[in-house]
């Protein structure tokens, strides 16, 4: 499933990024990556997410998270 | 007195700019880096028997190449060698803070690890073992809070102690043997062929194997790079073949999993998250429904705590120019002086600084709404408005609500935009964001003829800025910035409490332009203007006979069809290109407001215009046009008032309440001043696209004043 899927409160792990190189640097640098655990926090259709990621809060586009693969942990 | 240079680093939010300010006062210099867009930050301060020297670098999450912020960061650690580096950290976000951090040991630099903001740690209920932290990261780590002295003291010891500990490039950090074992093997060839570049050899092998385009291109520059480059493709082949991915990714997840196990031996966390007030309060601020009515409340409460409490000292400032003019016509005399001083300085300057006061205000007023964390919040909550409207992510809102006060500040406040596209569109659609210099213009006009209805012109003008620039927006979307908007990302930060200090330091950097602009173009233009209208010499000041005046009688046929033909306001729209409150002082000039016995009068309507974008102000507006009455009854004592016609009555002869509003809607959309041309060049870096603003502005301008007056004509008003 993508990113944009998850339920509010829910913990999931991410599998892939699919960005291109520099965008997917720019989130890595802000902790989106391979393997890193997000927990959702907003997810209000439509409209961007609120995710938390290693204790950080980041809005994040829903473009954008429909191109994360995720899985629930 | 030992000097020492230090430089503030960390992420963006995090308080590194409380820390600036709580160290050097406002003993700072803010600049740019030679070359770059990005904002320098310097100051001194000084500690027991040292000088120290600080530098602000950029916020920035990486050292990475890909943005100017992170490459100035980077190239001044390594070219300027500070003797120290403080890296602020959030201690609640300790974690993706120490990414930075690792790639700052990387570099080889001199780090402290300073904690701030630990009571919001404790409340989620992290316990931070600062001795183990040190140990394992093989540096100082200091707690301290940004916002009052604590730690301040233990801070500062250990920053005069490490600046005198030798450099070492740390060799602490795993990547994996995988990693190392190539990292080493190209750090070799390093050695043995590249001199002169500045940095760890450990660190240049790095980065080739990241593949770091600025690194690669000044390996190649030296000339001698091709057996290291060819060796450092190959390697990043031959990682990738076993990781499944980049080389760079899987540096990226050595460098996090270094952190988690840092992590995983100094910080306990709680089982479950606690929800913290952040939250609580984000529930409901960033609530799908409640969202934007929140968001109008509180901007409609910013503009009106602005007026209301700037009032009160423009009516000071205004009642002191006013006897200044007085005191100057009564000591001098008539003359060519007194004329001079009254009708060019006194009359133009002075006619703009009366809105100091309001500009602060909504300055002071957007700081705080900023530094508490508000506006990222904003920005969540227009994002999906403003994908709908214009293409645009949330985060294009920040310069746009920036523009409300200034379009300075807005401009440079796009940097945040990664991508060029949505940063250049989002520069040329801030200018239409009725900035605070465009009030007084709306003030002098709505004294004239709109008292009754001031509230809603002034709010008809704002709205219309807004719906012309999303209109506008959609257009170029779909013309010349065509093709998806950046992807979206961007930190939303804790609510914090502002400091009193911050905000006022942060109001004082972007209002003090303004006092600039007063101080040097407003004076020169009142200049210029006073002498245009009063050479050749011996026509009447300020007649049509004038300098100024034939100019305007040449040009204004051109305005004629949307209802403000007269020279007199078209000499005004050719000044308040130079910067839009000169508009007020044109015509201030042009009539002699220094002398005149209305001119308070009008200011004291001014206020009580502004200050009304909704009902509930009656009893201000009554005190407002009491205070008329008594400043026109003083007045009328010293000045006889028939020997001018007053401002008030001029402006009124001028227009027809119809055409009066086409100048307004003219005013607030046409050619950026030009301090916002000036800027939108240095952001762009060419002057194709001031060029295009200036000239598409004054069309839409156009079109749309052109609407107001024959549509307005045809509807019947006058």
């Amino acid at each position: 499933m993508t990113l944009a899927m998850g339920n509010t409160e829910e913990k999931l792990k991410i599998l892939q990024v699919r960005h291109e190189e520099k965008f997917k640097k720019r989130l890595s640098d802000m902790g989106i990556y391979k393997d890193a655990q997000v927990k959702i926090i907003k997810n209000d259709i439509p409209g961007p997410l609120i995710v938390d990621i290693k204790g950080s809060r980041l809005i994040l586009g829903r473009g954008q998270a429909q191109k994360i693969m995720v899985e629930g942990v | 007195m030992e000097k020492i240079k230090i430089a503030l680093a960390g992420n963006p939010n995090v308080g590194k700019s409380t820390l600036f300010n709580g160290l050097t006062g406002m003993r700072q210099h803010v600049g740019n880096w030679p070359g770059k867009t990005v904002e320098r930050k310097e100051g001194t301060f000084k500690y027991n028997d040292y000088e120290i020297k600080v530098v602000d670098l950029p916020g920035n999450y990486s050292l990475t190449a890909y943005s100017i912020e992170e490459i100035v960061s980077r190239d001044y650690i390594v070219d300027e060698h500070p003797d120290v580096i403080v890296n602020i950290v959030e201690a609640a976000n300790l974690e993706r803070n120490l990414y930075l951090t690792v790639q700052m040991l990387e570099l080889g630099a001199n780090v402290v690890l300073a904690l701030n903001m630990n009571k919001a740690a404790d409340d989620k209920g992290y316990k931070i073992n600062t001795d183990k932290l040190s140990k394992l990261l093989g540096i100082p780590v200091v707690k301290f809070e940004a916002i009052d002295e604590t730690g301040r003291e233990e801070l500062l010891q250990t920053i005069v102690k490490v600046s005198k500990s030798p450099k070492s490039v740390i060799d602490r950090i795993e990547y994996g043997t995988e990693i190392d074992e190539h990292i080493e093997q190209l750090e070799k060839i390093v050695n043995e062929d590249i001199s002169g570049i500045d940095a760890p050899s450990s660190w240049i092998a790095l980065k080739l194997l990241e593949d770091d385009d600025e690194v690669v291109e000044k390996i190649r520059e030296s000339g001698k790079g091709q057996r290291v480059l060819s060796e450092a493709k190959k390697i990043r082949g031959h990682l990738s073949g076993i990781f499944g991915d980049d080389a760079d990714a899987a540096i990226t997840d050595a460098r996090y999993g270094f952190i988690a196990g840092l992590m995983q031996e100094s910080v306990k966390k709680p089982k479950i998250d606690k929800v913290t007030r952040s939250d609580l309060i984000d529930r409901i601020v960033t609530h799908r429904i409640l969202g934007i009515p929140i968001f109008l409340v509180i901007m409609w409460l910013t503009f009106q705590i602005t007026f209301t409490v700037g009032a009160p000292f423009q009516d000071l400032i205004d009642t002191g120019f006013g006897m200044l003019g007085d005191a100057v016509s009564a000591s001098l005399g008539e003359g060519f002086v007194t004329s001079f001083l009254v009708d060019g300085l006194i009359g133009g300057v002075g006619g703009v600084l009366v809105f100091v006061p309001i500009i602060f205000l909504i300055f002071l007023l957007l700081s705080i709404l900023e530094d508490s964390g508000y506006l990222a919040r904003a920005a969540f909550v227009m994002d999906r408005m403003m994908h709908k409207l214009i293409g645009l992510h949330g985060k294009s809102f920040i310069p746009m609500i920036l523009g409300f006060g200034c379009a300075v500040p807005g401009i440079m406040a796009t940097r945040t935009l990664e991508n060029e596209r949505d940063r250049f569109l989002t520069m040329l659609i801030v200018p239409f964001m009725s900035c605070s210099a465009r009030l007084p213009v709306y003030a002098l006009i709505i004294a004239a003829f709109f008292t009754a209805y001031q509230g809603t012109v002034l709010f008809s003008l704002y709205l219309l800025g807004i719906v012309v620039a999303i209109v506008v927006a959609a257009i170029f979307r779909k013309t010349i910035f065509k093709g998806k908007s950046a992807p979206f990302v961007m930190e939303l930060p804790p609510y914090r409490l502002p400091t009193v200090k911050g905000a006022l330091i942060h109001m004082w950097e972007r209002g003090v332009l303004f006092l600039r602009k007063a101080g040097t173009i407003i004076l020169a233009v009142s200049i210029i203007i006073w002498a245009l209208s009063s050479l050749p010499v011996g026509v009447e000041y300020a007649s049509q006979e004038s300098v100024t005046g034939q100019i305007g009688t040449a040009l204004s046929p051109i305005f004629a069809p949307l209802g403000f033909g007269e020279w007199q306001a078209t000499v005004a729209v050719i000044y308040g290109f130079l910067a839009k409150e000169v508009v007020v002082s044109t015509f201030g000039i042009l009539y002699g407001v220094g002398e005149e016995a209305e001119e308070p009068s009008e200011e004291a309507s001014v206020e009580e215009a502004s200050g009304e974008p909704a009902s509930g102000e009656e009893v201000s507006a009554e005190e407002a046009s009491a205070e008329e009455e008594e400043a026109a009854a003083e007045e009328e004592e010293e000045v006889a008032p028939e020997e001018d016609p007053g401002f008030l009555a001029a402006i009124q002869e001028l227009f027809t309440p119809l055409s009066a509003y086409a100048y307004l809607v003219f005013v607030l959309l046409y050619i950026p001043c030009l301090a916002t041309l000036a800027v939108i060049r240095r952001e762009t870096n060419s002057w194709r696209w001031p060029a295009f603003a200036a000239g598409y502005t004054f069309v839409v301008a156009y079109i749309v004043s052109f609407i107001v007056f024959q549509g307005g004509s045809l509807l019947g008003f006058a």
